[in-house]
């Protein structure tokens, strides 16, 4: 696992600090599989797998929280990375 | 007694204001901020609305801000077939607005609230609130450092998690909020000067263009906006709204979608892309239909010991698309009142009561955040009604709001408001 600031291709204009920790959970008791979390990510952080949503990678998160908004079982906990950690852009 | 009299959660736009002033008047004002630097985390269209810097504290038209550029110019452009088949120009005699990049501007707030005496720690991501009882006594950090105060101000934006931790408002419906996507281009001035004149564009079609949101479900259009040396774009939708059927079939590939058409259309193509260089790509969300649901609208903006400022409370100009404004004048009443309620030493919920009912009678608060200016997102059904609506916001409907809110048709008046013209 890499300790290096990221960047990606498809989304220039943005870096990745490392060190964010789990910040954003399913809860699987709650989750219904109805895939709406993946649907609206830009990100592509979430897959269902066996009926049930998973966080794939928080590697290309933006912290917007439309998965948190939309999820309609209440099934995503969010919060936000460590202090200094996460997405950074200087365009927004 | 508390090591800090007001912590403020977040240096994004509202929250510079409110530790400056707290600041100035003496109180021992703590500024938290989760990113590395303030702006960092903040993305935004970001056209700030001349109410804010007519109406919020002088010091931001004053003290040399970093601005872009200043909206006087307006071009509608009507796509179908792909071409832009109609544009019609405003010329404005004051800016609509001053667009502006978030990161440098919040960074510049951020300096003239420690400059006024605040303290400014980055990096530091406050996690949770301490109670005592109901009351709100502080926060904690993510690396579990617990940090008292008389009063926190809440200026997180529209997780308001702290907000929701204090047990004070529920998160935003689904319904309430927009997902954007973003670009940035970076592109040489004259060829901006060239291409657009400077003016402010805005992209209107009929949902056959697939260009943005079908009319009803939310949205003022493609927004390509002219800064210096760069064009910032905006495509956004309220995914959730119409039965969720946006979300049902293609969610984000939707909004990914109408960018995509729109970099296809002629205009774009044939006159801009030769001379844009992409530069960045980002997406965000925001409660800009906050004001227009019932449910979150009675949603408490404070508590014992805590106010909830700008996005965080859901203070948004829901018919033009603003939150800046609306932050920035939250903000300054926040800071009035933690002030107050200090020198009172009360920080009741029934003290800081005062705090709701100045933000609920404030002009720009009674004339744009009220539920009744749905009617331009929401009614237009046809291209004609599009256009009419369109021109009356952007024209004379604009102008004679303005006119009213800073009581004065004199644009000599005004201009002595705003050196900046």
């Amino acid at each position: 696992m890499s300790d290096q600031v990221r960047t990606v291709k498809d989304i220039p204009g943005v870096e990745w600090v490392p060190g964010t920790g789990d910040f954003i959970r399913v809860e699987p008791e709650r989750c219904t599989g109805c895939g709406d979390c993946a649907r609206v990510c830009f990100g592509e952080c979430y897959e269902i797998r066996q009926g049930v949503a998973q966080v794939r990678s928080l590697d290309r998160c933006m912290e917007c929280g439309y998965c948190w908004y939309i999820c309609p079982s209440d099934a995503i906990e969010f919060s936000l990375p460590r202090g200094g950690t996460g997405y950074r852009t200087n365009w927004g | 007694m508390p090591e800090y009299d007001v912590i403020v959660v977040g240096a994004g736009f509202a929250g510079p204001v409110a530790a400056k002033k707290c600041a100035e008047a003496g109180l021992r004002t703590l500024l938290l901020e989760r990113a590395a630097q303030p702006g960092h985390k903040v993305i935004s269209s970001c056209l700030v609305p001349i109410t804010g810097f007519l109406l919020g504290p002088s010091w931001l038209r004053e003290e040399n801000p970093p601005l872009e550029r200043a909206g006087y110019g307006v071009a509608v452009h009507y796509v179908k077939g792909g071409e832009v088949f109609l544009t019609v120009k405003t010329e404005l005699a004051m800016p609509m607005g001053y667009m502006i990049y978030c990161r440098p501007f919040c960074t510049w707030e951020a300096e003239k609230a420690v400059q006024a005496g605040a303290e400014l720690r980055t990096s530091t991501t406050a996690v949770d609130v301490t109670k005592d009882g109901r009351r709100i006594t502080g926060v904690v950090t993510d690396e579990g450092e617990r940090l008292d105060s008389r009063v926190v101000i809440d200026a997180e934006g529209s997780e308001n998690l702290l907000a929701i931790k204090a047990g004070i408002r529920r998160k935003f419906p689904p319904e309430s909020i927009e997902l954007c996507l973003l670009y940035d281009f970076e592109m040489p001035q004259a060829d901006i000067e060239d291409v657009t004149g400077g003016d402010l564009e805005f992209y209107w079609a009929m949902p056959d263009e697939e260009i943005h949101a079908p009319p009803g479900e939310g949205t003022l259009g493609v927004y390509v906006f002219p800064y210096r040396q760069s064009l910032h774009l905006t495509f956004g939708q309220f995914l959730a709204m119409k039965d969720r059927k946006a979300i049902a079939s293609d969610g984000c590939k939707l909004i990914q979608s109408y960018a995509d058409n729109f970099f296809n259309i002629r205009r774009w193509r044939e006159l801009i892309a030769p001379k844009a260089k992409l530069r960045a790509r980002v997406w965000a969300t925001a409660p800009l239909y906050a004001n227009l649901d019932p449910e979150v609208r009675a949603m408490p903006v404070y508590g014992d010991g805590m106010l909830i400022v700008g996005d965080a409370g859901g203070f948004e100009t829901s018919a033009s698309g603003n939150g800046v404004d609306t932050a920035w004048i939250t903000a300054e009443i926040a800071a009035d009142v933690a002030i107050e309620a200090i020198k009172n030493n009360d920080v009741s919920a029934s003290f800081l009561e005062r705090y709701a009912q100045r933000c609920q009678a404030h002009p720009v608060m009674v004339d744009l955040c009220s539920p009744q200016r749905r009617d331009l997102t929401s009614t237009q059904h046809d291209l004609g009604q599009m256009i009419q609506g369109s021109l009356g916001y952007f024209t004379g409907d604009a102008m004679l709001r303005m006119a009213e809110l800073v009581k004065t048709t004199n644009l000599e008046d005004v201009k002595k408001l705003l050196p900046l013209l």
